[in-house]
């Protein structure tokens, strides 16, 4: 278990570390630190039925929720920092789009059918473009994800079958204003909810292990036996997945795709940016930096509307956190829970504790 | 050799540009046997293992395994084949608990999907793991975080780890570098217990005693080339090994063996051993006693995880050369650390020349007159060798006593200059340590703080180094280090100082720890084993 394992639900459930006295207690714990989130998000359309706005957030905040997770399984476990996913929540978004105008798919159901299609194809250009990235490490890496994405961008911008700059319009769906918006953020969350699943899993699994491993020190990975090009590529693509999917429901949710748009660097940026904000390598932080930072932008663009005076509040924010939490929130978070507790404990064993904490400066 | 083969290196080359690593290199290694590999620094031991291990493409020649070619294979096929190996700068996953390390090599490569719909160590795995760290002595930290393991526990977690995968042979590179003696002897009992079960091993080793003692089959390389290859006693009475090994001067042989002797007898009970006594008497005798330029006072400190150092107190007196020794986890780095302001202390205060250096950040201290040279690798890899000297002094404005400085440290270390150009990576160990002594010279420090300068190095360059502390002592710095190779390290030096679990055990003079009674239970242990003798 990492660092971060007490404050994150999944890894209490890992199976490393002896059965202990407080086990139950500590499973029960782990369970509330589920389910009471998800009721809430399974509640809240209920109670903010009435404004869409705040819907509409949600919604968003559901999409990039799902797609920070996802990049986390690949980049949070093994350590690659991938710049570049926002090639594959174009190419979902992308699909949804084409499919649904080429074939005449009805708006409605159906066309909500093609979001798992968008993430299969998402999955399917994860493949060669990470056969070519992943040959590469660490910065190099960054750098050849970079250049992958502007390759889409620029392939989005030019082939026959996109529409150039003007784009593609996602057939319309009919459904009433209020209805819209709470279809949309019920599948938005069951993406979430998978994709959540599939980095617990992952991270409980030997793949996973395998994956941490990959990122503590690879040379000595492949010295175990870790086929670690194979693992790579394995992550890379299942991180790819949801991410497309959620490109599928934003174009879908949006109802028209442009290659700025969909392929935008700033995406792949932000899935970075919420992913160390909220801790990279655990499962709750890139949830819980995704809720904070796309709901705060969304709710900043929507009040301020587009000039940019909002960009101020959401960099001191970050600025504070990366500061107070240098790892992320959930990590910093925990380490902080720890030192606290083993003060507490020494402080009644210990009379010299107190005096102050034993500080690394470097 | 009356086994069969079980790795066999036939006619290997290895030139990394124009330097020529290994030229036609023979190795033998006998199923069921412990081998030794030795030779000097840069004699291509590391290279050799590279290659087996498939980490590094041979030029030319070949590697079996079990009479099938496996040359130029990858890393994870030669690993499920069966061979396993540890690195000279021990490696664990320092982000995963110490049970998850021993976990990741369960798997025998196995496809990705299987990986990820099966649970990572199920409950015979996990029963497996603890077993193996029960071994190895580290059980009760199943659970801690592998990264804050000490050296010697990482070198243990190691072994764990690879033992989970059953491989039929391990290769371990340098496995009591940087341990304690005692740690040692464990190893070495841990080693023949394995054989014994049937596991073939190879250790790349400098420490002579154990390798002469523990391998049926000793291998020497030599510039890249097989010098000879016999049982122990062959190779050990074999001149020209002494020749290439020791550079014709045996009475540096002293060093290798010293950690593992029984601690009072040495000197005395061989005739050779009285030689090497008194050739190393003519190191400095004891100084007058002199001011305290250091003083450490109640230290307590230590890295959130409760106290690594309870209040540590001792003097460091002006001019002399002062010696920590103590077991691995005794607190000696984080000692270290306390004094050059990389770790806060809880408690207590650290006085340098009777000023305050607590709460000042390590530029402030450098800037004082400190210097410290830390415990190995140390040096830019990328850089030239006169850049990274240079560097020494980045913060002196003054180019001409930048100069200056470097002509004078390169009087001192002439190969500064003669590698001036080359990337310091491209230097042996032992080379490196001389460029980094030659760069804490150039600020000109009246403390120089060393951690294990003789770490992983091989005896004639061991020698040198020391040489050179007594040399950079004669000239007017005070010197203090820790030192793993307690008795090389004490003889050398004027005060001696053991810590034990974070604790001061004894002070006095270097010889007088040294043949303090009590030193031989608390921190040399005995010899590694008597079994030289049988």
């Amino acid at each position: 278990m990492s660092a971060t394992g007490a404050a994150d639900p999944g890894a209490s459930a890992a199976p490393p570390g002896p059965v202990n006295p407080g086990g139950a207690k500590r499973r029960l714990t782990s369970s509330l630190l589920v389910l009471v989130p998800l009721a809430l998000a399974i509640l809240f359309p209920l109670v903010e039925s009435g404004n869409q706005g705040n819907m509409s957030i949600a919604v968003f905040a559901l999409i990039f929720m799902a797609s920070v997770s996802a990049w986390n399984i690949f980049s949070g476990y093994s350590g690659y920092l991938a710049l570049g996913h926002a090639v594959f929540f174009g190419t979902g978004a992308y699909t949804i789009a084409l499919i649904g105008t080429d074939w005449h798919v009805p708006a409605g159901w159906a066309l909500m059918a093609l979001v798992p299609v968008c993430g299969v194809v998402a999955g399917l250009v994860a493949i060669p473009v990470g056969m070519v990235a992943l040959r590469t490490r660490r910065h190099t890496f960054v750098v050849v994800t970079i250049g992958v994405f502007f390759i889409f961008q620029t392939l989005a911008t030019n082939l026959a079958f996109t529409g150039g700059t003007s784009g593609v319009q996602v057939p319309f769906v009919s459904w009433s204003f209020s209805v819209f918006n709470q279809r949309f953020y019920y599948v938005a969350l069951v993406i979430v909810v998978a994709t959540v699943a599939l980095s617990w899993a992952v991270r409980r699994s030997r793949f996973g292990l395998q994956l941490m491993a990959i990122r503590d020190d690879e040379e000595r990975a492949r010295g175990m036996g870790v086929r670690t090009a194979r693992v790579k590529l394995a992550a890379f693509v299942l991180s790819a997945i949801p991410v497309g999917m959620a490109g599928g429901l934003w174009a879908y949710f949006l109802g028209s795709v442009y290659p700025t748009s969909a392929f935008d660097p700033l995406f792949d940026i932000a899935l970075a940016l919420m992913g160390f904000f909220g801790g990279i390598g655990t499962i709750s932080g890139p949830l819980i930096g995704a809720l904070l930072l796309e709901s705060l932008q969304q709710y900043f663009t929507q009040k301020f509307s587009a000039n940019g005076l909002y960009l101020i509040v959401y960099g001191s924010l970050f600025l504070v956190v990366i500061l107070l939490m240098p790892r992320g929130i959930v990590p910093s978070g925990a380490q902080w829970l720890r030192s606290w507790r083993a003060q507490r404990a020494e402080g009644s064993s210990n009379p010299t504790a107190g005096a102050g904490v034993a500080e690394v400066t470097r | 050799m009356s086994a069969a083969a079980l790795i066999e290196v036939e006619g290997v080359s290895k030139a990394y540009g124009g330097l020529q690593a290994l030229s036609g290199c023979d190795l033998s290694v006998p199923a069921g046997s412990i081998s030794g590999l030795i030779g000097p620094n840069g004699s291509g031991k590391t290279t050799l293992f590279n290659i087996i291990t498939g980490y590094e493409r041979a030029n030319a020649g070949e590697v079996r395994f079990d009479g099938r070619p496996i040359t130029n294979s990858t890393p994870d096929r030669v690993f499920g084949l069966g061979i396993g190996r540890t690195f000279q700068l021990t490696r664990i996953f320092a982000r995963l608990t110490v049970l998850e390390n021993v976990l990741v090599a369960t798997q025998r490569s196995e496809g990705w999907l299987r990986g990820l719909l099966r649970l990572a160590g199920s409950a015979s795995e996990r029963g497996r793991a603890l077993e193996l760290l029960d071994f190895v002595g580290l059980r009760r930290l199943a659970d801690e975080q592998a990264g804050t393991l000490s050296y010697g526990q990482r070198k243990l977690l190691e072994l764990a780890s690879l033992l989970v995968a059953d491989p039929a042979v391990l290769l371990l590179d340098e496995p009591a570098g940087g341990v304690n003696p005692t740690l040692i002897k464990q190893l070495a009992e841990r080693i023949r217990e394995l054989n014994e079960a049937g596991k073939t091993f190879l250790v790349v080793e400098h420490n002579m005693e154990f390798v002469m003692s523990l391998c049926h089959y000793v291998t020497v390389l030599s510039q890249g080339t097989t010098l000879v290859s016999d049982r122990p006693e062959v190779v050990r009475s074999d001149p020209g090994v002494l020749d290439a090994y020791l550079g014709g001067e045996g009475v540096e042989d002293s060093d290798a063996g010293e950690q593992a002797e029984p601690p009072l007898a040495a000197a005395q009970t061989s005739p050779e051993r009285v030689r090497v006594g008194a050739d190393r008497d003519r190191s400095e005798p004891p100084l007058a006693p002199r001011p305290a330029q250091l003083t450490i006072e109640g230290v307590v400190a230590g890295y959130g995880g409760g106290d690594i150092l309870r209040q540590v107190s001792f003097e460091v007196p002006e001019g002399g050369i002062t010696c920590i020794v103590g077991p691995n986890g005794a607190g000696k780095s984080t000692l270290l650390a306390t004094i050059v302001g990389l770790l806060r202390p809880r408690l207590g205060e650290v006085r340098f020349e009777g000023e305050r250096l607590n709460g000042l950040s390590p530029g402030e201290i450098v800037g004082k007159g400190i210097s410290m040279v830390p415990q190995a690798h140390s040096l830019f890899p990328q850089m030239t060798v006169q850049e990274n000297v240079e560097l020494g002094a980045f913060t002196i404005r003054d180019r001409a006593l930048v100069a200056e400085r470097l002509t004078a440290v390169i009087e001192l270390f002439p190969i500064v200059r003669e590698r001036a150009r080359e990337k310091a990576g491209s230097l042996s160990g032992g080379q490196q340590r001389l460029v980094e002594f030659a760069r804490c010279l150039m600020l000109d420090p009246k403390l120089i703080i060393l951690d294990e300068p003789s770490m992983g190095l091989d005896p004639q360059t061991r020698g040198a180094v020391f040489e050179t502390v007594a040399v950079m002592n004669r000239l007017g710095r005070t010197i203090l280090l820790v030192e793993q190779n307690a008795r090389a390290g004490l003889k050398l030096s004027t005060q001696g100082i053991v810590l034990e679990t974070g604790t001061v055990r004894l002070v006095g003079t270097g010889r007088e720890v040294l043949e303090h009674p009590e030193i031989a239970a608390l921190y040399l242990g005995g010899s590694v084993d008597d079994s030289r003798t049988r």
